[in-house]
């Protein structure tokens, strides 16, 4: 074997090795990226418009999101996620405001950040009214905190 | 008969004679890490702590009973909440098991980290042992991430909620994070798959990466010359010249033993006759001692405080306050000041420092007053981060309000 027949070889060599190494990891990496996600749906129904009188704000567990009726603008939902790391916000009716109970973030009924290490005010999410005549909220839509559903009595 | 049998398993003279006590190390796969011979020096509690040792036994103690929890778990919600209850009121030793597991693992953060801190005072990092300390550090990254995994496995509120907010700085990191996280949890937010992932990884993935280091780790010890002498005393000789040739002989084949040119770091340092004890029995006594008295204080913990378990985990209901384990809690600290950021740069920075210090310190000095810099630096970041845990552990209430520890209802730690 001479040096031009070594050099190409081992170059060749080396090549192949770095290939089937970053092919097996990035199959790994693909094999541990989950190909279907057994999570709950990001658009659902929550009920008809009569079971939510205007009031104090509903909170739905399953899904994390606090629904408000307001008698003149009608039907807005709020993620009840912080946006700082992801604890569940509670509603407090003394103060009108959402307490986050990991570092202390506030947030206030428009979900604006009035105090704590929150980036980002609490995510509004789209509130339609499906054929069936039930209120639905659709997670892949965040909208405004201007954003109602007025139904017309 | 029985004496034909005992001389089939160990094969060396008795320990009586010096040759026996040589050969009772090195004919014993468990015993010939050590060298026959140690320095008295290194004997002394004042010298080591004997932290490595107490973190290894720990390991140990770890690894018995996470295996005899594992025979009543399942990782799988809510049975996983279901089994902690079992083992705290229906299995026989199920509380003792429990609470030993639980509190040797924070003891083992406590001393792995009391270990790095005498490692660092006594400049035992540098020059042959640089690549040793970082062994080190990325066996105690192990240790830390073995506890992260380990604390969500009980499916408490606890676990649920410190679990969420420590992914959720994970996925802050810039440009991988939000995929790291769907990696590590098998899905967006913590359900079934990441139980089941924390599981794999908290039992099989982490333990076997941590045997491995560990190997290395002592191993290293013996091809580093041994521990470092104290860092007030002489000088060590530096590593032989490597350049021996192989000697070409015509009459003598040679095995792998005979192409190893130089002499091996270790046989340069053979410490002087006056200085040295046999292994057996004076440093095996003292291991033996420190073995009895790190299982003697786990068990008495164990006895006398109970593993905590809150209620089932509810994905929907945060409790107030939710606190991370309390070697954490500097961390949460942090990241309740600025943005999440802090939880990721601030440390990622730090274990950086840590992995490449024995490279960047160029001061070849051990000697305590020549590195005053070095060691008031150290002790500024672990007194800094102290501050913080307690901060978090003691002065912080519902909705990680202010509370001074004495005022009545303050919330305690995890
Ligand atoms: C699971 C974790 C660890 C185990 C089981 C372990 C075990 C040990 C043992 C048994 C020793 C012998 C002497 C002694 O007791 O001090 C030792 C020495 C040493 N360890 Fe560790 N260790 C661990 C983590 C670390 C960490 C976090 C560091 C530093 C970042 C580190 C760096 C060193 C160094 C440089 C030595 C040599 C010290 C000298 O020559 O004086 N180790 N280790
Ligand atoms: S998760 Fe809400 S303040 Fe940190």
């Amino acid at each position: 074997m001479n040096r031009r027949s070594f050099l190409s070889l081992s170059t060749a060599s080396a090549a192949a090795l770095l290939a089937t190494a970053g092919m097996g990891l990035a199959g790994f990496f693909r094999f541990l990226y989950p190909g279907v996600f057994y999570e709950p749906a990001r658009r659902f129904k929550v009920g008809y418009p009569a079971d939510f009188p205007p009031g104090q704000p509903v909170f739905l567990p399953t899904e994390k999101v606090y629904l408000f009726h307001d008698p003149a603008k009608g039907f807005s939902a709020a993620s009840a996620v912080c946006t700082h790391l992801g604890c569940t916000v509670q509603w407090s009716e003394r103060d009108r405001q959402f307490d986050c109970p990991c570092h202390g973030s506030v947030f206030a009924a428009d979900g604006a950040v009035l105090r704590g290490p929150a980036p980002r005010p609490l995510t509004w999410l789209e509130v339609t009214l499906s054929k069936d005549g039930q209120l639905q909220i659709n997670k892949n839509r965040p909208v405004t905190d201007a954003y109602h559903l007025l139904i017309p009595a | 008969m029985l004496k034909s049998i005992l001389r089939s398993i160990f094969r060396g003279d008795p320990p009586s004679t010096q040759k026996g006590r040589s050969e009772l190390v090195f004919y014993n796969l468990w015993l010939h890490i050590h060298p026959a011979k140690v320095r008295k020096e290194h004997l002394k509690l004042r010298h080591t702590g004997y932290l490595g040792f107490v973190s290894f036994f720990l390991l140990l103690i770890l690894g018995a009973t996470g295996l005899a929890l594992m025979f009543y778990y399942h990782p799988y919600p809510p049975r996983a909440y279901q089994d902690m209850k079992d083992l705290q009121f229906v299995v026989f030793l199920g509380p003792f098991l429990r609470n030993m597991h639980r509190w040797a693992a924070q003891l083992l953060v406590v001393a792995v980290f009391l270990h790095l801190c005498r490692v660092f005072y006594a400049g035992a990092y540098k020059e042959p042992r640089q690549f040793n300390w970082v062994v080190g550090v990325l066996l105690l990254f192990l240790v830390l991430t073995l506890s992260f995994t380990g604390y969500l496995l009980p499916w408490d509120q606890k676990a649920f909620w410190a679990i969420t907010v420590g992914t959720n700085i994970v996925a802050s990191a810039p440009l991988v994070g939000p995929v790291v996280k769907v990696l590590l949890l098998g899905g967006h937010s913590l359900g079934i798959q990441a139980l089941l992932r924390f599981y794999v990884l908290h039992v099989a993935v982490l333990p076997g990466l941590a045997a491995a280091l560990v190997m290395v780790h002592l191993w290293r010890i013996r091809k580093d010359g041994g521990l470092a002498p104290s860092p007030s005393g002489p000088r060590e000789p530096s590593a032989p010249p490597r350049e021996t040739p192989i000697p070409s002989s015509p009459e003598k084949s040679y095995g792998l033993m005979g192409i190893v040119t130089g002499k091996p770091t270790f046989e340069v340092l053979v410490p002087e006759e006056e200085e040295a004890v046999f292994s057996y029995p004076y440093a095996f006594l003292r291991e033996g001692a420190a073995f009895l008295a790190t299982s003697a204080a786990v068990m008495a913990l164990a006895l006398l405080y109970n593993a905590p378990l809150s209620e089932v985990a509810d994905p929907s209901k945060t409790p107030n306050p939710a606190k991370a384990p309390w070697y954490f809690l500097g961390v949460q600290e942090l990241v309740s000041h600025s943005p999440a950021l802090s939880g990721i740069l601030l440390p990622s920075l730090l274990v950086l420092a840590l992995l490449f210090l024995p490279y960047y310190d160029g001061n070849p000095s051990r000697r305590p007053r020549d590195r005053v810099l070095a060691l008031s630096l150290f002790a500024l970041v672990v007194l800094s981060y102290l501050v913080l845990l307690l901060i978090g552990l003691y002065f912080r209430g519902a909705g990680w309000a202010w509370v001074w520890p004495w005022a009545k209802g303050a919330g305690g730690g995890a």
